[in-house]
């Protein structure tokens, strides 16, 4: 499969993608919202009840207060536990990120204790043989969230040993779930790509172990760093519509791995998750810097939003956009592009790693300059799926990716809730049909 | 509609949402101060009084009961959908025997969402051809989980049935009697939609991502399948089943009531009176326990209610719908650890509802966090 798609000289989104991520929104101005409301940081718990002022799709609806990550619209910061995503991305691998995020381990915890997370996480990669061949037997060309989704609910399957007592979720570990994830993305990757599959290394990273499935060879240092930060960018988005999800699920107590299949659902959703696959399918459709403007012009005034702007707290910049388009600079030079041809290792197919991120700056830049007067900016999810498609990824697969990482994030929240759970149940106003007989249906 | 326009209000919210009106909705009305109930204006009574699943599915769907020509093509669609996915049943065989059985549910729901046809359009028009295939693929793989908790094979659909007696037929294996079905047919009618419930609330929070019904019904499910939601028919059943005699359970039901215990079964977010739902499958419970020579176990039934609605009925904690279900739904023989599934029949009905009229303009549903440092 190539990876970096051949330049197939169409102008304009291939009628089928157009067709499968048809925004629910097309008419409206808002394009995607792929990031959760955040009221300011504070120091002091919140005494309940609180006020506060609601807008539509719950917007600024106090659901808890949180300690995982503090997303600052205000200040465009983002931090886990405190700790600035600058310092983070770059610094430290996905799996110490998780650690962060869930188990609150630092750089500053002892080595034992890092130690035991990090191989515990590592650990929980080997598969039971039934769930990959549950996920081989699926069709190849299913969507890959799909079929990740049907995985992680197999594998939850597997989870229990027999005697174990149904009541109750605290027989699951929540947290084998993060590396699980990684190799039920990396058995996805390869089932679609018709590869065999492929025994993960235990000593390797989970960064390590998921690229080197996908690249199907040893990838290099940088690519392992590189898809280490994109994981790490991924991991926590505040309470967004997918960790929100998992969020009430977990509210009712169901067992872990159905939180991240609701979770996994939300985020395939073309507003969330898919706005990644769908501006890389963008981005690799154009030919040139010039025609990918033009496409942006176009849908803007058809009235369509551009995938990959737009975002609920932050109104100005998105401080991880920075730090992906820099990465996406330095990166670009190494992008991984697969061989076409055993006989010949080095003749690859596809644009190179340049010209995909000048397209990509060139969509942004035109994007900017249209929609940043009504404060709408690139999100998270243009520079990370461009990324992912130098690592090796398909716009298909992105999804994947994102859920890799963000699994962290949703099982901290998750946690963290249960931690003083309160089933979560909002009422709504009626205002339909005043009470009415019932009439029988001949005379209806 | 929830989420739509632009109106922003201000509001007072308890931890979980309590007290958080979400937006508006013409779909249930319900009356937690009086104990009623009603879909699209129809009173639950007369609902479960006069008519089937099939037409209260349609009115709870499109907003009007059917006259006869949209009620036999709807009808129609329901029977054409009978047969889910076949490798969605038989990945039923690979699982552990031991996993929970709403994981290997939500499991074949997750391989039959791997085998739609159009699984990536998720247009409006699309949306609406959902709702006939989920309510029916589902009870095709409800039946088959059931079943294979008994070791039992899958009983292959037939199209001669009305829905509750399908899922009666291919659940158990024989085909239900008059009684039997109305029993069940009513469960499902009282069952089909309750608001904004936790499990409302997650798929229709899947489905303001713009992604499909069957993913957000699978979400729902999720949540139907915790034990404090869903999970609270078997425990409020298992609880009963523990007690041998009246005596015994007012003794017990004392003894608990002192030491501040929450019995499952009892108390609800929006009802503080009667549950208008308990008081129609009272009838069917009884007669359905008395047919099967456990008049007893309706007798204790009776006992525990009374003496713990007597003791908190004065702080609005009365019985709730999930602490009679049970009482249908084991005689008529359904296995007591899968009691949220045919309960997921039903109410999947409502969330797709919700799901269907937040969508041409609903925002993606994101309340928001307060972070507190953790110094």
């Amino acid at each position: 499969m190539s990876v970096v798609r051949r330049r197939t000289g169409c102008r304009t989104l291939a009628p089928k993608h157009r067709m499968r991520y048809r925004p629910a929104m097309s008419e409206s101005n808002q394009p995607d919202e792929s990031s959760a409301r955040s009221a300011p940081c504070r120091a002091e718990p919140l005494d309940w009840p609180v006020t506060c002022r609601v807008g539509p799709g719950l917007d600024g609806a106090i659901a808890t207060e949180t300690r995982v990550s503090c997303v600052d619209g205000e200040t465009a910061s983002l931090r886990y536990r405190g700790v600035p995503i600058e310092d983070l991305a770059g610094s430290v691998t996905f799996e110490e990120a998780a650690g962060l995020l869930i188990e609150d381990i630092r750089l500053s915890s002892p080595e034992e204790t890092k130690r035991e997370w990090r191989d515990r996480v590592r650990a929980s990669r080997e598969l039971p043989p039934e769930v990959e061949a549950i996920v081989r037997s699926l069709p190849s060309d299913t969507h890959p969230t799909r079929l990740l989704r049907a995985g992680v609910s197999a594998l939850g399957c597997f989870e229990l040993a027999p005697g174990d007592d149904l009541a109750g979720s605290q027989q699951w570990s929540d947290d084998r779930i993060v590396g699980q994830i990684t190799a039920l993305a990396a058995a996805v990757a390869r089932h679609r790509r018709g590869q065999s599959p492929k025994r993960t290394d235990p000593t390797h990273s989970l960064a390590e172990g998921l690229l080197t499935a996908i690249q199907d060879q040893t990838p290099s240092s940088d690519a392992v760093d590189t898809l280490d930060l994109c994981l790490v960018v991924c991991a926590d988005q505040g309470m967004d519509a997918p960790t929100f999800t998992s969020m009430i699920v977990g509210s009712c107590e169901a067992d872990p791995y159905y939180n991240v299949v609701a979770g996994l659902s939300a985020l395939s959703g073309p507003r969330v998750g898919g706005a990644a696959e769908a501006i890389l399918d963008a981005i690799t459709a154009v030919d040139d810097e010039d025609d990918a403007r033009r496409w942006v012009r176009q849908a803007l005034s058809n009235g369509h939003p551009i995938p990959g702007f737009g975002h609920r707290v932050y109104r100005s910049i998105d401080p991880r956009v920075a730090i992906l388009r820099e990465r996406a600079h330095t990166f670009a030079t190494h992008a991984y592009a697969p061989r076409v041809s055993e006989a010949d290792p080095t003749a690859t197919s596809g644009v190179s790693g340049e010209a995909l991120l000048q397209i990509a700056r060139a969509v942004e830049d035109e994007a900017t300059q249209q929609l940043a007067p009504k404060g709408i900016h690139a999100n998270v999810n243009i520079y990370a799926s461009v990324l992912f498609h130098m690592l090796g990824a398909e716009p298909e697969l992105v999804p994947c990716l994102i859920a890799a990482g963000r699994v962290a994030g949703l099982v901290a929240r998750v946690r963290e809730y249960l931690g003083q759970n309160r089933i979560f149940r909002p009422v709504s106003h009626y205002v339909g049909p005043a009470e009415r007989p019932f009439t029988p249906p001949e005379e209806r | 509609m929830i989420g739509r326009g632009t109106k922003v209000t201000t509001q007072t919210i308890g931890r979980g949402l309590e007290g958080l009106v979400a937006g508006e909705s013409q779909i249930s009305r319900i009356d937690g101060t009086k104990g009623r109930l009603r879909y699209r204006g129809y009173a639950i009574e007369d609902l479960a009084a006069y008519v089937s699943f099939e037409e209260v599915s349609y009115l709870i769907l499109r907003g009007e009961l059917p006259d006869r020509d949209a009620l036999d093509e709807w009808k129609r669609k329901l029977v054409h959908w009978r047969r889910a996915p076949r490798p969605a049943i038989d990945v039923l065989k690979s699982l552990p025997k031991h996993a929970h059985p709403l994981a290997q549910f939500r499991t074949a729901m997750s391989i039959a969402a791997c085998h739609i046809p159009e699984a990536g359009d998720t247009s409006e028009s699309a949306e609406w051809r959902r709702p006939a295939r989920i309510l029916a693929w589902t009870s095709d793989l409800a039946a088959a989980s059931i079943r294979h908790i008994r070791g039992e094979k899958p009983v292959a659909p037939r199209d001669d049935l009305g829905n509750a007696a399908h899922i009666l037929w291919q659940a158990l294996g024989r085909e239900p009697d008059p009684d039997d079905t109305r029993a069940f047919e009513t469960c499902l009618i009282v069952h089909a939609e309750h608001g904004l419930h936790a499990a409302a609330l997650a798929a229709l929070t899947v489905a303001s991502t713009g992604a499909d019904l069957g993913g957000a019904v699978l979400a729902g499910m999720g949540a139907l399948s915790g034990m404090l939601h869903g999970g609270a028919s078997q425990t409020a059943y298992e609880m009963l089943r523990q007690l041998d005699s009246p005596a015994d359970a007012r003794e017990w039901a004392r003894r608990k009531l002192e030491e501040g215990h929450r019995f499952a079964g009892f108390g609800h977010r929006v009802y503080k009176t009667h549950d208008p739902r308990v008081r129609l499958l009272e009838p069917y419970a009884e007669r359905l326990l008395e047919r099967s020579g456990r008049s007893q176990r309706w007798d204790v039934f009776r006992a525990l209610r009374d003496e713990v609605e007597g003791a908190l009925g004065g702080k609005g904690i009365y019985l709730n719908v999930d602490g009679i279900t049970g009482l249908i739904y084991e005689p008529l023989g359904l296995p007591v650890e899968s009691f949220s599934i045919p309960f997921c029949l039903a109410i999947q009905t409502g969330w797709m509802a919700h799901c269907l009229e937040y969508m041409p303009d609903g925002r993606v549903i994101e309340p928001a966090s307060v972070y507190v440092s953790s110094d």
